[in-house]
C-alpha cells in the first residue's frame, strides 16, 4: 500500500448539550486510506458515520485525535477534500452552471476559468444541456449529479459522500451507482462513502468498513476483492451475495440494538 | 364548468386576470345590491354615483391635489422605511445579543397602532410633509424588520453547510447564501409594510392636513357627501392593489422555487 493519503488517528467525538447527558458518538476512530482507493462505511444508525465525514471535511473538530491530510492535520474545510451530502444542498436561485462554479468562484477562481472547469464536470456528470436550469427544474437524481459535478469541479483529492442517495428510488440509485464508478475511474479520486445500503458499499468500494454503534467504533474492515469494471449484472454473482451476507451479519446486532430489539448472539 | 375552474386556478396566461376581474365583479354586484337596500344618500352610495364624483374630483383637479400630497408622502417615506427596515433587521440578524435584547421592545412598538401618535406627531412637526414622513416611515418599518431578521435567521442550514464546506468565509456566506435566500421574504415584508404605509399616510392626514386622500375623505365624511367620500376610498384600495401585486411579481420573480413548492 502507498502512503496514506488520509489517516484518521484516534478521533474521538462528544457532544456536550445543555440539560442533558452528553452523547459520545465516535470512540477512538483509526483509519487509514490509500491514494485513489473507494472506501465505503456502514453501520446502524446513530453510529457517527456522518459525524466522522465532517470531522474529515473539518467542518467539526473532534474532541481528541486527529485528521491527516498527506500527514498536514486538518483545521478546517480546504480545497483537497470536497462533501457531497445527502440533502439537497444546491442553492435554488442559482443554475446548474453557477451551482457547479460555486466553489471555484469562493475560491476566487476567475470567472472564465471556473466556468470552463465546471463545464468538464457538467459534461462529465452527464447535464449537458442543462446548465441554465434551476434545481428545481431537475429530478432528484438530477440534482444529486449537480452535487457531484460541484464537489468535484474545486479538483478535490479526496470526495467525502454522505449518503448521496439516500433520498432515490431504487433505480436510480443503481444508475446513479454505476455513473458514479465512471467518474471515479475517470478522475481516480479518494473516495469515502457512507451509505447504509450494504449491497452499495459492496458493489463500489474496495474495502468496506463496519462502525459499531453507540459509540461509533471500527468493528470489521473487508476488503472487496471483485474485479473491476464491475456490471451491475456482478450484483447477483455469489461472490457479491457473500460479501453482502458477511457484513449483514456483522451489523444485525448492531442495528437490532439500536431499534431497541433482543440480539440473536 | 370544471375545465374552466382548472384554468382558472392555473398558471396560464389570462387566468391571473380573469381571477382579478371576476372577484371586482362581484365586488361590485355585492355593492350595488346594498345600495338599493340601504337608499339613504348620506350613508351609502351607489357604484354608478361614486364614479361619477370621482370624474367630477378629476375634472375640478381636487383629485389631482390629493393624489400629490398623499402620493409624494408615501413615495418619499417607503423607500426610507424600507431601507431603515433591511438596515435595522441585517444588525439584529447579526448579533444574537441584540436581537434578544431589542425583540421584546420590537414586538411591543410592532403592535401598539402608532397611527394613535399621528395628533402627537403633528403637534410636535407640524401640518405639513414632516409628520406624515415620521408616521408613514414608523408604521412601515416592523414588517421589514421582523422580515429581514426572520428570513436572515431562517436560512437552511444545509445550504451554510455545503457553503462552509467550500471553505466560504463568514462574509462569503452572507453574500452568496443568507442574504439572497432572504431577499425574496423581505419583499414579502415590504407588501404588507406598503399596506400599512397607506394607512398610516391616511390616518395621519385626518389629523391635520392641506391636502391629500385623508384630507379629503375626512372633508367629505363632515359633509356628508358619501360619494366622494368612498371615491377616495376607492382610490386608495387601487393604490394597495398596484403596490401589493407589484411586489408579489417581484416575489415571484426572485424566488421561482418557492411558488413550486406551493409556498
Amino acid at each position: 500500500m502507498n502512503a496514506p493519503i488520509l489517516e484518521v488517528r484516534a478521533v474521538s467525538k462528544t457532544f456536550q448539550r445543555t440539560g442533558k447527558p452528553s452523547v459520545e458518538a465516535l470512540a477512538r476512530i483509526d483509519l487509514s486510506f490509500a491514494p485513489g482507493e473507494f472506501v465505503s462505511i456502514v453501520g446502524a444508525s446513530g453510529s457517527g458515520k456522518s459525524t466522522l465525514i465532517r470531522i474529515i471535511d473539518g467542518l467539526l473538530q473532534p474532541t481528541s485525535g486527529e485528521v491527516c491530510v498527506e500527514g498536514k492535520p486538518v483545521t478546517s474545510p480546504g480545497p483537497d477534500r470536497a462533501v457531497v451530502f445527502q440533502q439537497d444542498s444546491l442553492l435554488p436561485w442559482k443554475s446548474v452552471m453557477d451551482n457547479v462554479m460555486y466553489g471555484l468562484r469562493i475560491a476566487r477562481v476567475p470567472h472564465a476559468q471556473a466556468r470552463s472547469t465546471a463545464q468538464h464536470f457538467i459534461d462529465l456528470a452527464g447535464l449537458t444541456g442543462f446548465e441554465t436550469h434551476y434545481p428545481h427544474q431537475l429530478s432528484g437524481g438530477m440534482r444529486q449529479r449537480v452535487n457531484v459535478a460541484r464537489a468535484l469541479a474545486v479538483s478535490p483529492k479526496i470526495l467525502l459522500l454522505d449518503e448521496p442517495f439516500a433520498a432515490l428510488d431504487s433505480q436510480t440509485r443503481e444508475i446513479m451507482q454505476t455513473e458514479l464508478l465512471k467518474i471515479w475511474d475517470a478522475e481516480k479520486k479518494t473516495v469515502v462513502l457512507i451509505t447504509h445500503q450494504i449491497e452499495e458499499a459492496v458493489f463500489l468500494s474496495d474495502r468496506v468498513i463496519v462502525f459499531s454503534a453507540r459509540p461509533g467504533k471500527v468493528k470489521a474492515s473487508i476488503t472487496i476483492d471483485l474485479p473491476r469494471p464491475r456490471p451491475l449484472a456482478m450484483k447477483r454473482t455469489t461472490a457479491f451475495t457473500g460479501h453482502v451476507d458477511h457484513i449483514w451479519k456483522l451489523i444485525e446486532d448492531e442495528v437490532r440494538s439500536a431499534m431497541g430489539l433482543a440480539t440473536l448472539t | 364548468m370544471s375545465a374552466f375552474l382548472e384554468w382558472l386556478e392555473s398558471d396560464a396566461r389570462g387566468a391571473g386576470a380573469t381571477r382579478v376581474a371576476l372577484s371586482f365583479a362581484v365586488f361590485f354586484i355585492a355593492w350595488q345590491l346594498l345600495a338599493l337596500l340601504v337608499t339613504n344618500t348620506m350613508i351609502m352610495a351607489p357604484p354608478l354615483a361614486v364614479f361619477k364624483s370621482l370624474w367630477v374630483e378629476t375634472q375640478s383637479g381636487a383629485m389631482w391635489k390629493h393624489a400629490l400630497a398623499t402620493v409624494g408622502v408615501v413615495l418619499l417615506s417607503f423607500p426610507v422605511a424600507v431601507l431603515l427596515g433591511v438596515m435595522i433587521g441585517l444588525a439584529l440578524a447579526s448579533s444574537k445579543l441584540m436581537t434578544l435584547t431589542a425583540s421584546p421592545l420590537l414586538t411591543a412598538m410592532y403592535s401598539v397602532p402608532v397611527v394613535a401618535l399621528a395628533p402627537l406627531f403633528i403637534s410636535w412637526l407640524g401640518l405639513g410633509l414632516a409628520s406624515k414622513f415620521v408616521i408613514v416611515v414608523l408604521v412601515a418599518i416592523f414588517p421589514v424588520i421582523v422580515s429581514t431578521e426572520v428570513a436572515l435567521r431562517s436560512t437552511d442550514a444545509h445550504l451554510i453547510e455545503a457553503a462552509r464546506s467550500f471553505n466560504a468565509r463568514p462574509l462569503q456566506i452572507f453574500t452568496t447564501v443568507t442574504f439572497p435566500f432572504a431577499v425574496p421574504f423581505i419583499v414579502g415584508g415590504v407588501r404588507v409594510a406598503w399596506a400599512r404605509a397607506l394607512v398610516g399616510v391616511v390616518v395621519a392626514e385626518f389629523f391635520g392636513a392641506f391636502a391629500g386622500f385623508g384630507f379629503a375623505i375626512l372633508a367629505a365624511g363632515q359633509t356628508f357627501d358619501t360619494p366622494v367620500l368612498l371615491g377616495y376610498v376607492f382610490v386608495l384600495g387601487i393604490l394597495g392593489l398596484i403596490g401589493s401585486v407589484l411586489l408579489h411579481a417581484l416575489e415571484r420573480h426572485l424566488a421561482p422555487w418557492r411558488e413550486e413548492l406551493g409556498q
